[in-house]
């Protein structure tokens, strides 16, 4: 689950530890930082356990509709919709032991609500467009780009503070998991289902360089021995492809 | 390939069982798959490493009536080694996710074994001749000096010990972008599906090269993914029908005559949300972790985190019957959540006659619940409390309140050790549990 090099967070916990001291509530706050921190762990990875993320996505959706409930009224605790136990009695243990009573918090603190709720909305939302963006990047989908620039102006605008946990480069950068219909356009002309022999011959070497290398002037100086190397690394390469359809 | 013996390291041959059991215990990497083949013959695992093991059945015998059915290690082969792939710069898992057997139609077996991103046929063969008496090659194979044949021979198939060879003999490759989480073997014995979150291909075996894509649920902007497919499997019975499963707790169920691409569901399996119940937490534990048809083929098994349920074909509202896992783990959910256990995926299976169902829970405890008379119990696969011919002894977990003698509080339970996996013989009273990196066989005794 932990992408390689990331430190576990405080939170996390293993085995049978489980809190002692409160069966199983948390305030709001703690449990929207938990999933904060789970969905950019999860995001950290090349390619995210997308069940996980989905999931946790999902939840923090559900904690905002909460909150931007209760900023929006908190004088109404019969609300039908309301998830969170304030005042009513026994039968609803479940619900309060599940976690559900985060949000208590006093009236005078409404203002830190709609900054959360507001940074909330727009980390969400932030995080999410940037996983469809990157499909953006094709250049044979041009018609995707009108609906989702709408899209993300239609959301900034009501944020108040703009404050996205992750900056877009670096989701573009952990999200091009998502990037395969991008990819299958780019590479459309090829046919990548067999591998055709001449595609790898050494003539077009410079080709293959050309996609690997930054510096032109650089590899001819190198040429000869990055040559040699090149082949192996090609030659490695092919046979794993070739190796991949032997039957 | 290794030649037939009796796997020596770390094996218990003990006995227990509900009313008598029998455990193996076997040491390897973290088993992530269990599955019995369609006579319970063999039994095969798949590990963490991308290693498969298989294990067969002794046949019964009157010398040592106390060995009836004991299983031994058959074979053992590398389906999958970790690969990088070199566009996305990252490294595929060799992990085995799921291991189908196909039905045995000659000498060979056949099974299917997945990773992450590439299904393998293999075929698991017998040896058990060899040619010899070669004219140009001697013995050991070199060849010999021409000059020195002096006479014609005709090679001629001699006993040799047994040996158990694995050959791959189909790889279906580049067909998934994202994570393969269910194979299905369908019942026209031609083909097979293969689901990962957003998409599944049907397959024919003979063509590797291609696979059509029956079901995609990803939507045209990403930021709209709401849901993932969780798991997938053919009707036992009906070759143009198959059911997945999603993440927000519905089942739907296709029929490959009605579309090419079966984005349209026939029939959808979805229980309204118990308003009583609901928390941040309810669509987590709503999740299907795995989808099973009954055998008959009338029914469908599901697992979500707290819950097994039965639901009926021609009922798609609600379920026919649910069965309560581990309820005890409703108040804990929120811990559950922040140590990521919440997002386990167990599996569950039918006993052959369809009558008992099984699943795993923590602490090594797995539960069966039997349909008919509606009793449940919960037993453990521990080495700690394993005897020879020793009875399994039930399990009980204390909720709250005194805690009795042999029950456990849930405070105490062991959440790194949970029971994913397991299998039931297709005809017999026979488990196997998968407990981390043991194996855990359970059989009846019969006196």
């Amino acid at each position: 689950m932990l992408a390689k090099g990331v430190k576990r967070p405080h939170g996390e916990m293993e085995g049978g530890d489980l809190e002692p001291r409160d069966p199983g509530a948390a305030p709001a706050s703690s449990l929207f930082n938990i999933s904060m921190v789970k969905l950019h762990q999860s995001l950290r990875h090349v390619e995210p356990n997308l069940r996980h993320l989905v999931l946790v996505a999902n939840t923090l959706r559900r904690m905002q509709d909460q909150m931007q409930r209760e900023a929006g009224g908190p004088m109404a605790p019969d609300s039908p919709e309301a998830l969170s136990v304030v005042d009513s009695p026994a039968p609803v243990s479940d619900l309060r032991d599940s976690g559900l009573e985060p949000c208590r918090q006093p009236p005078s603190d409404s203002q830190g609500d709609d900054l959360l709720l507001s940074s909330m909305d727009s980390s969400i939302s932030t995080i999410l467009e940037d996983l469809g963006q990157v499909e953006v990047l094709s250049p044979t989908r041009p018609e995707e780009e009108q609906p989702l620039a709408g899209a993300s102006g239609a959301r900034q605008e009501p944020a108040r503070t703009s404050a996205p946990c992750l900056g877009p480069l670096e989701l573009l950068s952990s999200a091009s998991y998502l990037l395969e219909d991008g990819l299958e356009d780019i590479f459309e002309d090829i046919d990548t289902s067999m591998y055709d022999c001449d595609l790898w011959s050494p003539t077009s070497l410079s080709g293959f360089k050309a996609f690997s290398s930054a510096e032109d002037s650089d590899s001819k100086a190198l040429a000869g021995a990055e040559d040699r190397l090149d082949m192996s690394d090609l030659d490695y390469l092919m046979d794993v492809l070739v190796g991949g359809h032997a039957l | 390939m290794i030649p037939y013996c009796k796997y020596q390291q770390g094996i218990h041959t003990e006995i227990y069982h509900p009313n008598n059991i029998k455990p193996i215990s076997v040491f390897s990497d973290i088993i992530s798959t269990v599955e019995f083949n369609h006579t319970g013959e063999l039994l095969a695992t798949g590990d963490k490493g991308g290693r498969v093991v298989i294990f067969q059945r002794e046949q019964e015998s009157k010398n040592q009536p106390h060995r009836r059915g004991e299983y031994n290690v058959y074979s053992t082969f590398q389906s999958h080694e970790p690969e990088f792939d070199y566009l996305k710069s990252l490294e595929i898992e060799e992990k085995i996710n799921k291991i189908r057997w196909l039905p045995q139609q000659n000498a060979a077996y056949f099974l299917l074994s997945t990773n992450d991103k590439t299904v393998k046929l293999w075929k698991v063969s017998e040896r058990d001749k060899r040619p010899e008496g070669y004219n140009l090659k001697d013995e050991d194979g070199r060849l010999r000096d021409p000059s020195m044949i002096t006479m014609l021979r005709v090679p001629v198939l001699r006993p040799m010990d047994l040996m158990v060879e694995a050959t791959p003999r189909r790889v279906f490759a580049n067909a998934h972008t994202y994570h393969i989480n269910s194979i299905s073997v369908n019942s026209d014995y031609e083909t097979y599906m293969s689901a990962d979150d957003l998409r599944i291909n049907l397959w024919n075996f003979e063509i590797t090269n291609q696979s059509f894509n029956i079901v995609d649920i990803k939507p045209a902007n990403m930021e709209e993914l709401t849901e993932v497919i969780t798991a997938a499997e053919f009707h036992p019975h009906h070759c143009n029908t198959f059911v997945y499963s999603s993440s927000k707790g519905t089942i739907r169920l296709c029929d490959m005559r009605a579309s090419a691409l079966c984005d349209r569901h026939s029939k959808f399996f979805e229980e309204p949300e118990d308003p009583s119940n609901r928390s941040f937490f309810s669509e987590i534990i709503s999740s299907i972790s795995d989808v099973k048809f009954s055998h008959s083929g009338r029914y469908i098994m599901t697992r979500d985190y707290l819950t097994i349920k039965v639901w009926d074909l021609n009922m798609e509202n609600r379920p026919i019957e649910t069965y309560q896992v581990h309820d005890y783990l409703r108040s804990k959910l929120c811990s559950l959540y922040e140590n990521d256990c919440i997002f386990d995926k167990f599996e569950c299976v039918w006993n052959g006659s369809d009558s008992v169902i099984m699943t795993g829970s923590y602490n090594n405890f797995f539960r069966m619940f039997d349909r008919n008379t509606k009793r449940d119990v919960t037993l453990e696969a521990s080495r700690e409390n394993s005897k020879p011919r020793a009875i399994l002894k039930p399990r009980k977990v204390c909720v709250g309140g005194k805690r009795r003698k042999d029950e456990i509080s849930v405070d105490s339970l062991d959440f790194s050790k949970k029971i994913l996996h397991t299998a039931w013989h297709p005809s017999e009273n026979i488990i196997a549990v998968a407990a981390t990196n043991n194996l855990y066989i359970f059989q009846d005794k019969v006196n």
